[in-house]
């Protein structure tokens, strides 16, 4: 009888410190972000008065929100639909383009496959500090300084969302590909009718991977637009930072915002990212 | 008919090579222009004393000589030392041990938590810059909370050199947590049961388990995980140019990253010396890459 409860008694104790740890580290990861949203909803001096017991606002107010509709200098609402518009884009074409392509090197035989495969694989080397100025120097010489293009465009590309996709469609079965091929439907078809349809996976992954990049960037967007029409969200957050340094609370309310879509677009898809992951971990 | 049929493949396939050169067309021309234009543009000017709407002039490595004599990128370059052996081992060994702690998880607590820590992964580095800054914050952050708590006085966190870098440190450890665990999960979750159960028929310990079992099989994980945050931790740049507005106190929070984009902003030094030191990181970049599939050594290859 001890002796049944004394082998018992070791994993048990094991799975309670797993789950204290897992709590504590769980509370670290999750804290900071609530202690963001609550913060936005507090008034300007209780904001600084910091107490974590005191977690919720005494009173919940929307002042700091309102404070960023009302921002004449840095318009918020202007930067998120800009943001949004540049994002989506972004992500439908990248999508798009790079998975036609892995299509191609996946599945047809054309000359200098290799070596253009090659050429592509190499672009993932390349790391973007490398090339940040002269990417500058290319944007302007073409004249796109300013624009939707200069912030949609350079991103498409990815070497990474070729590999991804082109690894998915080399394990989709042949048979299917082949019998459309000798009923003559072609490679556009094929693609478009047998492949988009049961890739659903590595579609929402890189679409949300490149709508993830694209929403968080700030380097580039701060290297290439100053016009307000096409001044990106995270410009303004670091805007805001400097300007409402005493009324950290309007800094906090626009991060939170600014959050929402990636942390929300996660939420709906972590079944397909989370699976992502854990074939990009075993590769 | 079998013949015909034949010919209509081969007449198939002929025309193939004109459908993958259009299906590939757009990335190879957006990497083209984005990525291979400039790397080869970079070559070139790093040789010049070039600027924007100017004439250039051929210095050869004169750039490369100033470059490392300069004793802000010589700071910057131990900066970057620093930030790597503090964010590194530390992102290694937590998510690796947590990784554990999820494996023996229940699978509906196991969700949950992969879904909690997973979260901070998806925000921007702006963002976390702001909470951060607040955490960190003389005033009202919630460590001075705790400190005046403990009875001990308040820390500028954010003045004094080496806690600025830290702060730096933490806020990235915040941010990639979730991520490298859930990666260190997989490698996990990818090795046999049954080599553990045969090394426990063996009476192998836990420890022996470890070092014969897991990490052998983890090889291919370790190098994904380690390359991308050596290579993130490299380049690592809205972190200290939004919390620091770039330099930091005694310039401690100074990155290559922030070096290059403050003399690209300022004119006190031409492009093609701008260029020149961001192409010395990419060398740093690979060597140091390349020093971690020299260690622990790659079972399969990249391509294929």
């Amino acid at each position: 009888m001890q002796s049944e409860l004394k082998r018992r008694g070791r994993p048990h104790r094991a799975r309670t410190a797993f789950t204290v740890i897992a709590v504590i580290v769980t509370l670290f990861s999750v804290f900071p972000l609530l202690w963001m949203f609550v913060s936005s909803f507090k008034e300007g001096k209780e904001v600084l008065r910091a107490n974590p017991l005191r977690f919720f606002p005494s009173q919940w107010i929307t002042a700091n929100f309102q404070k960023l509709a009302e921002d004449r200098t840095y318009p918020f609402w202007q930067a998120m639909r800009s943001t949004a518009f540049v994002s989506v884009s972004a992500a439908l074409l990248s999508i798009s383009i790079n998975s036609m392509a892995a299509y191609a090197y996946a599945r047809i035989e054309f000359t200098f496959k290799t070596l253009l495969w090659r050429l592509t694989v190499l672009s993932m080397y390349i790391p973007g500090l490398t090339i940040l100025v002269t990417s500058f120097v290319v944007v302007n010489n073409l004249g796109l300084l300013d624009s939707y293009w200069v912030l949609i465009l350079p991103g498409l590309a990815s070497a990474y969302s070729i590999f991804f996709f082109r690894q998915f469609f080399l394990n989709m079965p042949m048979a299917v590909e082949e019998a459309a091929l000798i009923d003559g439907a072609s490679r556009f078809r094929i693609f478009y009718s047998i492949f988009i349809p049961n890739a659903k996976s590595p579609y929402v992954i890189m679409g949300t991977g490149a709508f993830l990049g694209y929403w968080n960037s700030f380097l580039w967007p701060a290297m290439t637009v100053t016009n307000q029409k096409y001044v990106q969200v995270m410009q303004v957050i670091r805007s805001y930072n400097n300007v409402y340094a005493n009324n950290y609370g309007v800094v906090l309310a626009g991060s939170l915002l600014a959050a929402l879509p990636p942390v929300l677009l996660f939420l709906v898809f972590q079944r397909y990212i989370v699976k992502g992951l854990m074939i990009s971990g075993i590769k | 008919m079998a013949k015909s049929r034949a010919a209509g493949l081969s007449s198939l396939r002929r025309k193939d090579h004109a459908t993958a050169y259009l299906m590939i067309l757009p990335s190879l021309v957006a990497l083209g222009i984005f990525v291979f234009t400039p790397l080869v543009m970079a070559l070139e000017k790093s040789l010049t004393d070039w600027q924007l709407y100017q004439g250039t002039t051929f210095i050869g490595l004169e750039n490369f000589r100033i470059v490392l004599g300069n004793s802000l990128f010589r700071k910057s370059l131990e900066n970057m030392a620093r930030f790597v052996l503090m964010i590194v081992p530390a992102q290694f060994v937590f998510s690796f041990l947590f990784a554990h702690v999820l494996r023996g998880m229940h699978q509906r607590a196991g969700a949950l938590i992969k879904t909690a820590i997973y979260v901070p992964t998806v925000i921007s580095g702006v963002v976390a810059s702001v909470i951060f800054l607040f955490i960190f914050h003389y005033q009202g952050g919630i460590l001075n909370w705790l400190l005046r708590q403990l009875g001990q006085k308040r820390i500028a966190f954010l003045a004094e050199p080496s806690l600025a870098q830290m702060s730096i440190a933490v806020t990235s450890i915040w941010m990639g947590f979730g991520y490298n665990s859930l990666i260190m999960y997989a490698g996990l979750q990818n090795i046999p049961q049954s080599y553990y159960e045969a090394a426990e028929v063996d009476g192998a310990t836990p420890f022996k388990q470890l070092i014969y079992i897991t990490l052998p099989s983890m090889k291919n994980t370790f190098i994904l995980i380690l390359i991308n945050l050596m290579t993130g931790t490299l380049q690592m740049f809205d972190l200290p140019y939004m919390m620091f507005g770039g330099a930091g106190p005694v310039n401690s929070t100074l990155t290559p990253m922030v070096y290059v984009y403050n003399n690209f902003k300022s004119a006190e030094y031409s492009l093609g010396y701008t260029i020149a030191s961001a192409l010395l990181l990419m060398i740093v970049i690979g060597a140091l890459n390349s020093l971690v599939f020299t260690v622990i050594g790659s079972q399969k290859s990249q391509d294929e």
